[in-house]
């Protein structure tokens, strides 16, 4: 079955009318989580984009049709190993155990949770969806936050500008953490996206599974809502959002730039980066490119 | 056939779980609880306790895990201390208000700053205010009791609220007295298995746990927790002779009174200092001195009226505190104690007597030091002077 | 299951669903000869307002379509277009 023609078998889980902004990097990666994953699933959504939208819940009403649970800001990972951990215990060992997490809750608030879990190997699908930024309470910066970047906490002054930190790069960190499946997705190579959610979940069966993807954000990277998936499209192209996965210890980049397209072109195309300066484009660039080496190293190995 | 042990309140406390089967235990070490994990740990790998044991990377996952666990219907326990308690606080206070029932054993310590690892109770007073059911013991047999009287509380429909069994750390954690064990058989025809449902994650009947909630809706369930703790109240005095009926020991309830009857003052004592308070009230009493003793047992919910009727007719009263209410100058529960007595005569004299912070010991003769000042004021009415037991006394 | 009612906050008595149709200010007509049926359009829409329908043909539908235009952006032989919400674009 082709990836088109699993999208459009599976029943969407979440409520159709959710106050994503339009053109939300993240509510296309829910859904097609969820989808993917089916009824038989729990999922988590901590405090961000996502829950704000709607999907857990308001009073007496549900955002899905499946449990939701909002955890908190800062556990996410834990909460969900407990789940998990009954359910092992009850022998449900075919349930999915899911978090939709944006990167506050993942790298940040959530990061110590986060490591223990995986650490522990506890059995669950992690998906962290990254806008680099806690973009539901007005666009601060987190530690995901591409250097550079002008958010609401790191805004363009008389003295300082923008982000002056380079990113916390997450899944590599993640794939140290001795797991089963680890592995980077982008909404725009849909085909790669979906096949790693698949794998995502027979792995959260065996252990700990983590996704990283990247979520483009019109309203807090400042960019015309119908160029989300543009903007995927040259991060990956750019290398600054490379494509790989580890199974069982062994890299491997799934998709392969032949010829890469300059940092310049996706940070040009983002409202965010107006005012970098050259020196901020170089130093991107040598970091994408620094980074991408390292992992076709690891690939290598 | 139930044995005796002579063992200390940390193992006590793991037995004690061990023999209420629960799901899943999580657990991180500090002092003075690390035992408590340590022991539960030995019973999990040697297949005598079959339990999911999580040794998560923190106090907040802690009781995180056993948040989840919870919220597909598990039966959990855990064990901490002070600043575990503090770090623990954001998902603790959710325990409570998404009234999912656990027991957890607070062993009770001072809190930092300063630097301290050692006995107090600010850790627990400082949660007053969570939502928890709070429990203080006087020593190790009561530990083992309050634990297993505590599911049945926290277990039960109308309660729906988790329990902190307090003990004091060292004094009872380390401390070795006997203690008899209840069999297994005995537990299990004791306390019923876990049933709770009404706020569980599962496919088969899918909710959204905990939605975003308007203030309006917000306010009943608070009012609705509020009401679960009132009732507690009833509850707690019901579990008591149940447990009596069935092991042969009982502690009054939400209070226990001692000598109190026809006495002038009473002396009013929290946790392991009770022990040290029935002597002294026993040699005051073979001094001529009428005074009487009141366990505050349940911190929350707090038995007002059960206090105002124990204390109508006394002539004053002293409340030992092993913590401080800032703010107040004097302890927290004489505060509450205080607050409870509103309605009654005013002729009360009384005062707060703070000692036995940071490990400090709070000796028989702190006690006969209170007994007396209460005695020698006990007809002149209003608040005293708060008395700090220090070793100069 | 038992009665919930005011002891946690469970929400089980219907789906929230807001209206994001209302929020478009422009939305996507698809020119069904234009159509290649690729799907991708489909896979792309955030929203899931595009579906693959009885007749096994990929179609928008109105309901929840918040007029994002990336299903305009993305298709291959440009057979979506964007036009003014309300009608044509003369206003």
């Amino acid at each position: 079955m082709s990836y088109i023609e699993t999208i459009r078998s599976c029943d969407d889980m979440v409520t159709p009318g959710m106050s994503a902004c339009q053109g939300c990097g993240g509510e296309l990666i829910l859904r097609k989580v969820l989808q993917i994953a089916g009824k038989n699933t729990i999922v988590c959504v901590p405090p961000g984009c996502m829950s704000g939208a709607g999907v857990v819940g308001w009073n007496y009403q549900t955002g899905m049709k499946i449990p939701v649970h909002i955890p908190l800001l800062t556990n996410t990972a834990s909460f969900l190993a407990g789940v998990s951990q009954i359910y092992q215990r009850k022998g449900r060992t075919d349930v999915n155990i899911i978090a939709v997490a944006g990167d506050g809750a993942t790298a940040d608030g959530g990061f110590q949770a986060l490591s223990g879990a995986a650490e522990r190997n506890e059995k669950m699908l992690y998906v962290c969806y990254d806008n680099e930024g806690y973009m539901n309470t007005g666009f601060q910066r987190s530690s995901t936050t591409t250097k550079g970047s002008r958010t609401s906490t790191t805004p363009l002054g008389k003295v300082i500008n923008g982000k002056e930190q380079h990113q916390k790069y997450m899944p590599l960190i993640l794939s140290m953490h001795h797991l089963d499946y680890c592995a980077t997705a982008s909404p725009s190579h849909m085909a790669d996206m979906v096949l790693k959610i698949e794998q995502g979940l027979a792995a959260s069966k065996k252990g700990f599974a983590y996704l990283h993807i990247f979520s483009p954000c019109p309203t807090g990277w400042l960019f015309e809502p119908n160029q989300s998936i543009q903007i995927a499209r040259k991060a990956v192209a750019s290398n600054i959002f490379p494509l790989w996965e580890m199974k069982d210890g062994k890299y491997k980049i799934t998709f392969e730039n032949k010829k890469p397209i300059p940092a310049a072109d996706f940070l040009h195309s983002i409202g965010k980066f107006k005012k970098l300066s050259a020196e901020d484009i170089e130093e991107i660039q040598k970091e994408a490119d620094r980074r991408y080496k390292l992992i076709k190293n690891l690939a290598l190995a | 056939m139930s044995k005796i042990k002579a063992m200390t309140g940390n193992t006590t406390a793991a037995i004690a779980a061990s023999l209420c089967r629960p799901d899943l235990i999580a657990a991180y070490p500090i002092t003075p609880q690390s035992s408590v994990a340590e022991y539960l740990s030995e019973l999990v790998h040697d297949g005598i306790l079959d339990a999911n044991l999580v040794t998560t990377e923190s106090e907040h996952s802690v009781m995180s895990v056993i948040q989840g666990a919870a919220c597909a219907g598990a039966r959990t326990f855990t064990a901490t201390s002070a600043q575990g308690l503090a770090f623990m606080y954001e998902p603790y206070f959710q325990m409570s208000t998404m009234r999912l029932p656990m027991v957890m054993a607070l062993v009770t310590r001072e809190m930092i700053s300063p630097c301290t690892v050692w006995s107090g109770q600010q850790d627990a007073m400082s949660v007053r205010d969570a939502g928890w059911i709070q429990v203080f013991v006087e020593n190790n047999q009561e530990i083992m009791d309050m634990i297993i009287q505590g599911y049945m509380i926290a277990e039960h429909d109308d309660v729906l609220i988790p329990v902190n069994v307090c003990y004091d750390g060292f004094y009872l954690s380390h401390l070795v007295e006997g203690v008899e064990i209840p069999t297994q058989k005995e537990v299990d025809a004791f306390l019923p298995p876990v049933h709770f449902n009404h706020a569980v994650l599962d496919p088969d009947d899918p909710i959204a746990v905990d939605s975003l909630t308007s203030g309006e809706v917000l306010m009943r369930y608070r009012k609705t927790h509020l009401e679960a703790m009132e009732k507690a109240l009833d509850i707690i005095e019901e579990v008591d002779k149940k447990f009596s009926a069935s092991f042969g020991r009982s502690y009054g309830g939400a209070i226990e009174t001692y000598q109190c009857e026809d006495a002038d003052i009473v002396l009013i004592t929290v946790g392991g200092m009770t022990g040290t308070a029935r002597d002294a009230v026993d040699i005051a009493r073979a001094n001529g001195i009428k005074v009487g003793l009141l366990k505050l047992r349940f911190v929350r919910p707090f038995p007002a009226k059960r206090i105002a009727k124990a204390l109508s007719d006394k002539k004053g009263f002293a409340v030992v505190d092993r913590s401080v209410c800032f703010g107040w100058s004097t302890g927290p529960m004489y505060t509450e104690i205080r607050a409870a007595l509103t309605n009654e005569n005013c002729d009360f004299s009384h005062f707060s007597a703070i000692g036995g912070l940071g490990g400090a010991d709070i000796s028989l003769k702190h006690m006969l030091i209170v007994i007396e000042k209460l005695e020698k004021e006990k007809n002149q009415p209003g608040q005293k002077d708060t008395l700090w037991l220090t070793k100069e006394l | 299951m038992k009665n919930r009612a005011h002891i946690t906050p469970v929400g089980n008595e219907g789906m929230y669903i807001l209206d994001t149709a209302s929020w478009r200010t422009e939305k996507p007509v698809m020119d069904k000869d234009l159509c290649i049926e690729c799907g991708l359009c489909l896979s792309y829409c955030p929203v899931n307002a595009i579906i693959f329908n009885k007749n096994n043909k990929y179609q928008i539908t109105y309901d929840f379509c918040k007029g994002c235009g990336i299903c305009a952006v993305e298709c291959p032989r440009k057979a979506i277009t964007m036009i003014a919400e309300g009608g044509e674009n003369n206003e």
